[in-house]
């Protein structure tokens, strides 16, 4: 099976051709449809809450926020529940049904860990001063996705 | 001083995921056909675009995974990702930068975790990102999550360091 593999290391890579590159591939491969509105929605309205709930933080770069949020939302559309986005399963309908990566996963719940960089507690280096995201500004940060 | 113009103008040159010919014969052959100091410099900024075009080496396939670190003539940065990873898109531009600074110690290459399932699964991976380093085509070292580029960069070199 023919492996396509994206090759960084060269200035003649630029940033829009490798973007390009990257968004090319995901419409001949997967025919990706991006999240529906209603469930990024949903995963917005719940970041918000959970943060607040927990007292942690956004990062300070919310693309990281965006796109987190929109995978919680894109397993949500296609597997029914909001499963982590920020691992590899070998089974996701299996995971699914077992809770454990459910967003609020158990490390989160239990020890505030997550990996995912969407909820942070005060004293990581990356966690921002904001509970709040906007939809415009998930919608921005991940235009070119 | 020509060695390293060469030299320079073959990184710029270097073609994304093919099989390449050696790095000297690349060289040579640029020098061969372009003879005036001046127009090599110019050359030197229009290479990217033409060289892609002329090699062909734009098209980044390979049988396998194992083909493309077997190929490799350094040892390869591999980065497991997701589309919808937050941490993942945060290192893009972090790769880009590590990539550039380190290109002649370090090949990067991105796996997309969804659609290679199984090379996922044959290396275990479960937190995304997980960047795993390959020297002669077997990993030498393995980390989980973002960080910063000069973070990225000590990792990377610790590790080269150890494999010699």
């Amino acid at each position: 099976m023919a492996t396509q593999a994206t090759f960084l290391g060269s200035t003649l890579l630029s940033p829009k051709l490798d973007s390009s590159l990257r968004r090319s591939n995901r419409l001949k491969t997967r025919a990706q449809v991006d999240p529906s509105d209603k469930s990024v929605e949903i995963m917005r309205k719940f970041s918000e809450q959970y943060a607040r709930k927990s007292g942690t933080y956004f990062c300070v770069d919310k693309g990281v926020t965006s796109v987190v949020i929109k995978g919680l939302a894109d397993h949500k559309d296609s597997l029914g529940a909001p499963l982590c986005p920020c691992r590899h399963y070998d089974d996701k309908a299996a995971e699914v049904g077992q809770g454990f990566w459910n967003c609020p996963c158990v490390p989160m719940r239990e020890r505030k860990e997550c990996h995912c960089m969407l909820f942070l507690t005060p004293d990581n280096d990356f966690a921002g001063q904001e509970q709040t995201i906007t939809l415009d500004e998930i919608k921005e940060a991940t235009s070119k996705l | 001083m020509a060695i390293s113009s060469s030299t320079a103008s073959l990184n710029l040159t270097r073609p994304i995921g093919s099989v390449l010919p050696s790095p000297k014969f690349l060289a040579v052959h640029s020098l061969q056909h372009r003879s005036s100091p001046a127009r090599f410099r110019r050359l030197a900024a229009v290479i990217p675009r033409r060289t892609v075009t002329r090699i062909e080496a734009t098209k980044q396939t390979f049988n396998s995974f194992d083909e493309l670190l077997e190929k490799s003539d350094k040892p390869v940065l591999v980065d497991f990702y997701a589309t919808w990873c937050g941490p993942c898109q945060f290192m893009v531009p972090v790769l880009e930068e590590v990539g550039e600074k380190l290109k002649d110690k370090v090949q990067v290459v991105k796996i997309d975790t969804e659609k290679y399932v199984n090379i996922a699964n044959k290396y275990g991976i479960q937190a995304l990102p997980t960047f795993i380093i390959f020297k002669d085509g077997k990993p030498c070292d393995r980390f989980e999550g973002a960080l910063t580029a000069n973070q990225l960069i000590q990792r990377v070199e610790e590790a080269l360091k150890v494999a010699q």
